[in-house]
């Protein structure tokens, strides 16, 4: 062969080398480990109060911390016994401590290998409480069974990150097990993108976790998540600001006009700032100002989920006292309708806000950043009743075939929302817990007593095309577009329709 | 010397050879070559596309179910959520309008500035005025929402130094809108600068050499001599924002992520809102499918009244 053949065929051989090199590239970042570890998240991430279920969650969990114990595990029925009459908060908390819990950490299922665990608002390299607390529950986990690898990913706890995360077990790729609200579940039941925990879950289970809590994760008769937690909407004050203000805590059973005193004397021009008394977001996935709206007795669907019921005068009340607040007392930032959780979180810690609506996720960020705050209860309307909204956090498992890491997943899932979480890591539980066994600790256990009055947003599939029926006539209504009776009337006939479809 | 039949010659027949195997051999590895770009094409753009169109008529579930609906999804699509989406297309027209119109003339207006300057300058000018179009498009929309914060934005303190009144830019649902499309406006048109130059640059400089001579001034000469020569690149231009304009999506969705009202609603939001958060894939699909029939008209029409066949 001639030297200049030889050269013709050399480039030949690179270009197909090359060709070569690339496809096998292409396979190998195609195969590659896409796990993405995290989201960004500035915030908490916990539990978000989004929508869930339509029964009055709570009454069961308050009491919850407080009679709860009884059955589970033998140790925490015996405090839980002692706490019952305090009725309080702190009785809540102290419950299940002491005693030993029952071994949730230890997984029997013999699978070897990885389980990708998705986590709502977790950051990588412990962006937040709720990263730290989560990596370290997940290698407590690891530890007590070396033999299962857990990666975690995160997602934010807002419309984008409830997208991403339900597409992703949607589409049946990389999630193992994975935190959600309550109003997610049903579409995803229904396509069969989540497991049963029936098989799983113990008698002990349920007899610990809230019992009205079920409803809300049951489907054609078959248990489908882990209930975690109850994060009901309370208000955060600014004790800062109520202090330079001189203005006194009110009574836990505050109402609607002390409230508006209240925010009216916090609402003030500090130098060059100017601060606001109230604020709350206004998102389709949040319902962070409907206690509120709620306060004068409307519920925005029956209690059996078949009839949309905020087109009543009750309700038209409740959402006029939103819009007087701003624009009668003009006690709420100029932005109001359309502000991010940035932006309020911000203006909360650096003193510019009084008052704050929101879930219990934050208030662990705000205390660790050093912010002087107190949760209180929503004010009363005309209701007289305390009225607060939320959704329950869960945690689910996707369906796999391997049996194995099935039961590991569950496992995992199991440990994730038990008691013995909390005693491993203390402080994971950022609210009320969906287990009368759990003990939270400050500042979530302030949030004990409030969750009982939850209206919880509903697990149906239609939910989330409702909820952006709602969400813009809200916006209308504070902007000054639409009266009340406008803006909650109007949206009748589709709603319940959507309620209507099978 | 023998006739010589050119056709044979230039494509010679060779008996026993399969014409396509011998295709193959000649040219089979230019094929190679496009390959990749063809299958990425193909799998990340021509399958979905087919794919949405199919969607479109079902009730599409991810893990299997549903079934054939017929044109129920394109009826939702316009029936369903108050209507929102027939909204959602004004608004996306008004901002396709305005911010196309603005962007071409400030990219004609931008580049008929450079287009005098030496060969150094221009080349600095033109760097510049890309630098929006390599820089994160997330990044330019939190910056456009910190400016227009009422309390603490830019806008506001600027229009706090003369008297006057803050101005709710993102939370008005009668300005909101605009406020998204002035951001846009502002927000120098890259493409629409380099490519407008470049094209000028091209325009021989006999046509301005001769159009002195007969005393035209440089406005004349601009419209008369620029104008016309660069009209095939003002075709491409026009029909590059039009598409852009008409897939708004991340400005509003970073700007006012929970909207304001429906006032800033486009077709984008609710194709994301549809499938994203309402998990509707049929009705997702059925509007996306109207959006790009709305593209393909409107660029037929585009196409028809900015054709040229001027040449030089």
């Amino acid at each position: 062969m001639s030297e200049e053949s030889k050269k013709r065929l050399s480039r030949r051989k690179f270009v197909a080398l090359t060709g070569g090199a690339l496809a096998a590239s292409g396979l190998l970042a195609a195969c590659g480990d896409n796990t993405a570890t995290t989201a960004p998240a500035t915030t908490a991430a916990a539990p978000a109060a989004t929508t869930a279920s339509s029964t009055t969650a709570a009454a069961a969990t308050t009491a919850a911390g407080t009679t709860a114990a009884t059955g589970t595990t033998a140790a925490a029925a015996t405090t839980a016994a002692g706490t019952t009459a305090a009725g309080t908060t702190a009785a809540a908390t102290t419950a299940a401590s002491a005693g030993a819990v029952a071994d949730f950490v230890t997984s029997k299922s013999g699978f070897k290998g990885s389980l990708d665990y998705w986590a709502l608002g977790y950051a990588a390299g412990g962006g937040n409480a709720f990263s730290k607390s989560s990596d370290s529950a997940v290698a407590t986990f690891m530890k007590a069974n070396p033999d299962i690898k857990v990666t975690i990913t995160g997602y934010t706890a807002d419309n984008a990150g409830f997208a991403k995360i339900v597409n992703a077990v949607q589409s049946g790729s990389g999630v193992d097990v994975f935190r959600i609200p309550n109003d997610s579940l049903p579409t995803m039941i229904r396509d069969g993108a989540i497991a049963s925990i029936d098989p799983y879950i113990t008698a002990e289970d349920k007899a610990d976790i809230l019992p009205n809590l079920f409803d809300l994760v049951t489907v054609n008769g078959k248990l489908y998540a882990w209930p975690l937690w109850v994060p009901p909407v309370s208000m955060y004050l600014n004790l800062d600001v109520f202090k330079e203000r001189g203005v006194e805590l009110p009574p836990k059973n505050w109402t609607y006009d002390q409230f508006v005193e209240i925010a009216k004397k916090l609402t003030f021009t500090r130098g060059n700032d100017k601060v606001y008394g109230y604020s709350a977001l206004i998102d389709p996935g949040l319902v962070d100002l409907w206690p509120i709206i709620m306060s004068d007795g409307a519920v925005p669907l029956s209690s059996d989920n078949t009839k949309y019921t905020w087109n009543t005068p009750e309700a038209y009340s409740g959402l006029q006292k939103v819009v007087d607040l701003v624009k009668v007392h003009k006690v709420t930032p100029p932005d109001f309708g359309t502000q991010k959780l940035d932006d309020i979180l911000t203006a909360f810690k650096n003193k510019l806000q009084g008052m704050w609506s929101r879930p219990s996720g934050d208030a662990g960020t705000l205390v660790a950043g050093g912010v002087n705050l107190d949760i209180w209860p929503m004010p009363l309307g005309k209701s007289g009743k305390p009225v607060s909204a939320g959704g329950v956090g869960l945690i689910a498992v996707t369906p796999n075939k391997d049996t194995a890491k099935q039961k590991a997943a569950m496992d995992l899932a199991r440990y994730l929302t038990s008691p013995q979480v909390e005693k491993d890591v203390p402080g994971y539980f950022l609210a009320p817990a969906a287990r009368k066994s759990v003990t939270v600790v400050s500042p979530y256990n302030k949030f004990a007593p409030i969750a009982p009055t939850a209206w919880i947003t509903p697990s149906l599939p239609a939910w989330t095309q409702i909820r952006t029926l709602i969400h813009p006539n809200l916006q209308n209504a504070v902007f000054g577009k639409m009266t009340p009776e406008q803006a909650l009337s109007q949206p009748t006939d589709e709603i319940n329709k959507l309620l209507g479809q099978k | 010397m023998a006739d010589v039949d050119i056709t044979k010659a230039s494509n010679p027949a060779r008996p026993g050879v399969n014409p396509i195997q011998d295709f193959i051999r000649k040219y089979g590895w230019s094929y190679v070559f496009v390959l990749p770009s063809m299958l990425a094409f193909t799998v990340f753009t021509l399958i979905p596309v087919i794919w949405a169109f199919i969607i479109s008529f079902q009730d599409f579930r991810p893990r299997g179910g549903g079934g054939w609906v017929g044109f129920q999804n394109y009826t939702d699509a316009f029936t369903t959520q108050n209507g929102v989406f027939v909204e959602a297309l004004k608004n996306t027209a008004f901002y396709a309008l305005v911010t196309v119109t603005a962007n071409i003339f400030i990219g004609l207006f931008l580049a008929s500035l450079i287009q005098p300057l030496s060969a150094r300058f221009q080349t600095f000018f033109r760097a510049a005025y890309y630098l929006p179009a390599v820089t994160s498009a997330v990044i330019i929309a939190v910056t456009w929402r910190w400016l227009f914060n009422t309390q603490w934005g830019f806008l506001n303190f600027l229009l706090s130094l003369v008297g006057a009144e803050p101005v709710r830019w993102l939370s008005d649902p009668d300005i909101a809108l605009q406020s998204v499309i002035l951001s846009t406006v502002f927000t120098i048109p890259a493409a629409g600068v380099v490519l407008f130059s470049a094209a000028m640059g091209s325009v021989p400089k006999d046509f301005y050499e001769a159009a002195e001579l007969e005393g035209a001034g440089p406005i004349r000469k601009w419209w008369s001599i620029t104008l016309p020569l660069i009209k095939s690149t003002t075709l491409y231009v026009v029909v590059l924002y039009t598409i852009a304009s008409f897939e708004v999506f991340e400005k509003v969705y970073i700007m006012v992520p929970s909207g304001v009202g429906n006032s800033t609603q486009t077709i984008v939001t609710q194709i994301y809102q549809s499938v994203f958060q309402q998990f509707r894939y049929g009705v997702a699909s059925a509007q996306a499918i109207v959006l790009f029939v709305i593209i393909a008209t409107i660029a037929v029409v585009q196409f028809r009244f900015l054709k040229t066949d001027v040449e030089y």
